[in-house]
C-alpha cells in the first residue's frame, strides 16, 4: 500500500487540472440556477402579466340592463372592456388592432336566461399572438375574471330566490378538512402534499444526485484511466514496485476525490435551482417544508443515506474504472461506459417509481444485487421507517462487491490480457461498423 | 534478497529459449541470452526484430510463451513484485502526465520507490539535474518539447538507482546534443555499480556504448560477443557493415 498515497495524489492532481473535468464539474453549479432562474423569471412574467388591466373586447347583442351590468362587472374585476357593435368577424380584426387578449360575445336573450334562472351562454375567442408562460397567464386571468363574475352572478341569483341562505353553502355543501397520519402524529395537510413533499425531498434529490454524480464520476475514472493507455503512460506505471490492484484503487480513489468535489458543486447548484425556481411562485411551505411538521428522522438515518449513496457511486466509479482499463482510447471507453452503467442504473429507477415487495422476484434480485438501489430504498423509506433492515445489511455488501470488482480488474490489469481484450473489443466495434456501413 | 544475488553472482539477467507467440506469429524464437553485473547489454536489431518484446517480458509487461527468465535470480512471471523492485523500464513511447509538473512526476515516483524523506529527496535532486531541464521542471509536461520528454523519462528510469535499468530506444527522437547527455547519463548508471541493457537501431551509437551486445533478426538471435569482438569475427569495420554481414551469411 505503499504506493497508493502518490499514487492517488497523481490522479487527484491530473485530473483536477484537466480543463474537461472542470467544464463537467462546473456546468452544474452554473446550469441548475440558471435554469431555476428561467423558470422563476417566466412565471414572474405571467403573474405579472395577468396583474394588469388585461384588454378585451365585448359583443353584446342583448343590449339589456343585465348585460350592460355583467360588462360594468367584468370592468370592475380588471378587465379593460371595450364594446364593440359590430360581427364577429370585423370584431376579432379590431379586437386584433387594439391588442385585446379575448374577445368575449355576449349573445341575445341573457336577461331573459338570468331571469328565468337558466344558463347563460358566453362565447370567448382568446387571441393568441405568442406561446409562452406570459400569454398563459394572460388567458388564466381573464379566465379567472369570469369566473368570479360568475360566483357573483350565482350570489344574487341566490340571494333573490332565498335571502337568508348563504350562498356559498349552498354551492359547496361539503366541508372538507384533510389530514394526514404518519407514524401515529396527524399533520395538517393532505395526503397528497405529503407525497409530493417526500417526493420532491427525497425521491428526486438523492436520484438526481446519484444518477449525475455517478455517471460524471464514471466518465472521469474511465477517461482517467483510458488515458494512461491512449498516451502510453500505462506501461510505465505497469512496471512501477506497486500491485496492479493499488493502481486501480488509486484510480478510484482519485476519482472519489474529484466527484466529492464535483458533490459540493452539483448539490449547491441544486439548491440554488429550487431556490431560483420555487422563490416568487409562492409556494407556501417550500421544499419540504411540510416534513418538518413531521418527527425527524434520527441522524443515523442520514448518516447510513450518506454512506450507502457514498458506496453506490463508488461502486458506479469501480466499473469506470474497468470500463477504462480494457479501453485503449477514451473514444472507445466513453461508447462502452453508456452500455454498461445505464443497466447498473436502471433497476434503481423501480423504487423511485414503484414498491419493490410488488416487484417479480427476477425483478427483486436484481435491484438488491445492485448497490445503487440501497441510497434510493434509504431516500424513499428514511422518513417512515428510519433503518431499513434491507440497506443495513446493503452497506457491507456494496463495499465489498466494489473491491471484488476492482480485484477482478486488477487480475487483468496486464498488458497481456489487456491487450487481448482491446484487440477484441476493438475488432467488434470494426465489425459492427462495418455492418452499419453495409446496411 | 542479497543470498539470491549472491546466488546468482555476476550474471544478473539469464534468459534460457525464451519463446513469444502472438497467435500465429512468433515474436521471440528460442532466444538465450545472459547480461552481467556492470554491464550495458546491446540488443540490436531492425524494426519487429524482438528486441522491444524481449524487453517488455523483461520488465514484467508480457509473459513468455515458453522458455525461463530471470534477474537476479527472480523468475520473472513466478516473482514479478520482486523483479519489479530491481527495475526500471523505459518504454520506447513512453508518454508523460499531461497535467504534472515534470517536478511533480519524479518526486511522485520518488515517493513509490523510496519510504525515507532523504532519500525521496536525493532522489528527486538527482532525478532534475540529470534531466537538465533547469526551471522547466516546474512547468506542466504538456507544455515540454519530445526531447524534454523523453529526458524527463530518462532521468525517471534512472533516479530510482536500479540494479538494472531497461531501456528501449533511450535516445529515439533526440536530437545530436540531447542523445550525447543521455548517452553520458548511462555511462554514470554503470559508473554508479549499476547494469544496463537496450535496445537500438542505431548501431553507430551501440558500438560506442555496449560493453556487449546480441544481433536479433526475426525473432532469433544471430550473435553475440564484444563489440570489437563481433567486428573481428565478421571482417566489418563497423557493427552495421557486421550486421549486413551476418544476415548474408
Amino acid at each position: 500500500m505503499r504506493g497508493l498515497r502518490p499514487l492517488v495524489e497523481k490522479e487527484v492532481k491530473n485530473l483536477l487540472r484537466d480543463p474537461r473535468i472542470y467544464i463537467g464539474l462546473i456546468i452544474p453549479i452554473i446550469m441548475f440556477p440558471i435554469i431555476g432562474f428561467v423558470i422563476s423569471m417566466t412565471t414572474s412574467q405571467a403573474m405579472e402579466a395577468a396583474r394588469e388591466k388585461i384588454k378585451v373586447t365585448i359583443i353584446d347583442e342583448d343590449g339589456t340592463e343585465a348585460s350592460e351590468r355583467f360588462i360594468s362587472l367584468l370592468s370592475d374585476s380588471g378587465l379593460n372592456v371595450t364594446v364593440s357593435a359590430k360581427s364577429l368577424d370585423e370584431a376579432i380584426k379590431s379586437a386584433d388592432k387594439l391588442g385585446s387578449k379575448a374577445l368575449l360575445v355576449i349573445h341575445r336573450g341573457f336577461e331573459e336566461s338570468l331571469k328565468r334562472f337558466g344558463r347563460v351562454n358566453i362565447e370567448i375567442y382568446s387571441v393568441i399572438r405568442s406561446v409562452g408562460f406570459k400569454s398563459m397567464g394572460v388567458q388564466a386571468a381573464v379566465s379567472n375574471v369570469l369566473k368570479r363574475t360568475s360566483e357573483i352572478l350565482s350570489s344574487t341569483l341566490i340571494s333573490r330566490v332565498a335571502p337568508d341562505v348563504d350562498p356559498e353553502v349552498l354551492r359547496n355543501p361539503l366541508n372538507v378538512t384533510e389530514y394526514s397520519v404518519v407514524k401515529g402524529k396527524i399533520v395538517h395537510a393532505p395526503s397528497g402534499s405529503i407525497f409530493g413533499q417526500l417526493m420532491i425531498g427525497h425521491g428526486v434529490l438523492v436520484p438526481m444526485i446519484l444518477f449525475v454524480l455517478s455517471m460524471t464520476v464514471t466518465q472521469i475514472a474511465a477517461t482517467a484511466t483510458a488515458v494512461e493507455n491512449e498516451e502510453k503512460t500505462l506501461e510505465t506505471l505497469l512496471t512501477f514496485p506497486v500491485s496492479r490492484y493499488d493502481i486501480l484503487l488509486a484510480k478510484l480513489l482519485g476519482s472519489s476525490v474529484v466527484a466529492a468535489l464535483g458533490g459540493v458543486i452539483f448539490a449547491a447548484g441544486f439548491v440554488l435551482y429550487f431556490q431560483t425556481c420555487f422563490s416568487g411562485i409562492g409556494l407556501e411551505f417550500g421544499v419540504g417544508g411540510l416534513l418538518t411538521e413531521l418527527p425527524p428522522p434520527p441522524s443515523l438515518s442520514y448518516a447510513i443515506l450518506i454512506v450507502s449513496l457514498i458506496l453506490a457511486i463508488l461502486f458506479v466509479t469501480s466499473l469506470g474504472v474497468v470500463i477504462g482499463a480494457l479501453s485503449s482510447d477514451v473514444r472507445i471507453a466513453s461508447s462502452l461506459l453508456s452500455v454498461i452503467t445505464i443497466p447498473v442504473l436502471l433497476p434503481s429507477l423501480l423504487i423511485v417509481y414503484g414498491s419493490v415487495d410488488s416487484l417479480p422476484l427476477a425483478l427483486r434480485i436484481l435491484v438488491y444485487a445492485m448497490p445503487t438501489s440501497y441510497p434510493m430504498i434509504m431516500a424513499k423509506e428514511i422518513i417512515l421507517t428510519p433503518m431499513p433492515m434491507q440497506v443495513i445489511y446493503g452497506i457491507p455488501y456494496s463495499a465489498a462487491l466494489t473491491l471484488i470488482v476492482l480485484y477482478a480488474a486488477s487480475k487483468i490489469l496486464t498488458p497481456e490480457k489487456l491487450l487481448t481484450l482491446q484487440y477484441k473489443i476493438k475488432l467488434r466495434r470494426m465489425k459492427k461498423e462495418r455492418r452499419w456501413e453495409l446496411e | 534478497m542479497a543470498e539470491r544475488i549472491r546466488m546468482a553472482n555476476d550474471r544478473i539477467v539469464e534468459i534460457n529459449s525464451l519463446v513469444k507467440r502472438f497467435g500465429e506469429l512468433t515474436a521471440l524464437d528460442e532466444v538465450s541470452f545472459n547480461v552481467n553485473k556492470g554491464e550495458i547489454f546491446g540488443l540490436i536489431g531492425p524494426n519487429a526484430a524482438g528486441k522491444t518484446t524481449t524487453l517488455r517480458i523483461l520488465a514484467t509487461l508480457l509473459l513468455p510463451t515458453s522458455g525461463r527468465v530471470r534477474i537476479f535470480g527472480y523468475d520473472v512471471v513466478e516473482e514479478a513484485s520482486k523483479v519489479r523492485r530491481l527495475i526500471s523500464y523505459l518504454a520506447e513511447d513512453a508518454g508523460t502526465y499531461r497535467n504534472l509538473a515534470g517536478y511533480e512526476y519524479l518526486s511522485i515516483v520518488a515517493r513509490i520507490y523510496f519510504r525515507s524523506k532523504r532519500d525521496i529527496e536525493e532522489a528527486v535532486e538527482e532525478a532534475v539535474r540529470i534531466s537538465g531541464l533547469g526551471d522547466r521542471i516546474m512547468d506542466k509536461m504538456k507544455t515540454y518539447s519530445k526531447g524534454m520528454k523523453r529526458r524527463i523519462q530518462v532521468a525517471r528510469a534512472l533516479m530510482t538507482r536500479p540494479k538494472i535499468a531497461i531501456l528501449d530506444e533511450p535516445t529515439a527522437g533526440l536530437d545530436v546534443f540531447h542523445a550525447q547527455h543521455v548517452r553520458d547519463l548511462i555511462k554514470r548508471h554503470i559508473s554508479n555499480g549499476g547494469s544496463l541493457i537496450l535496445s537500438s537501431h542505431n548501431m553507430l551509437e551501440v558500438e560506442h556504448l555496449c560493453t556487449r551486445l546480441a544481433f536479433i533478426h526475426k525473432g532469433r538471435i544471430i550473435t553475440e560477443g564484444e563489440p570489437e569482438e563481433i567486428k573481428v569475427m565478421y571482417g566489418a569495420s563497423n557493427l552495421e557493415e557486421a550486421f549486413l554481414e551476418v544476415l548474408k551469411r
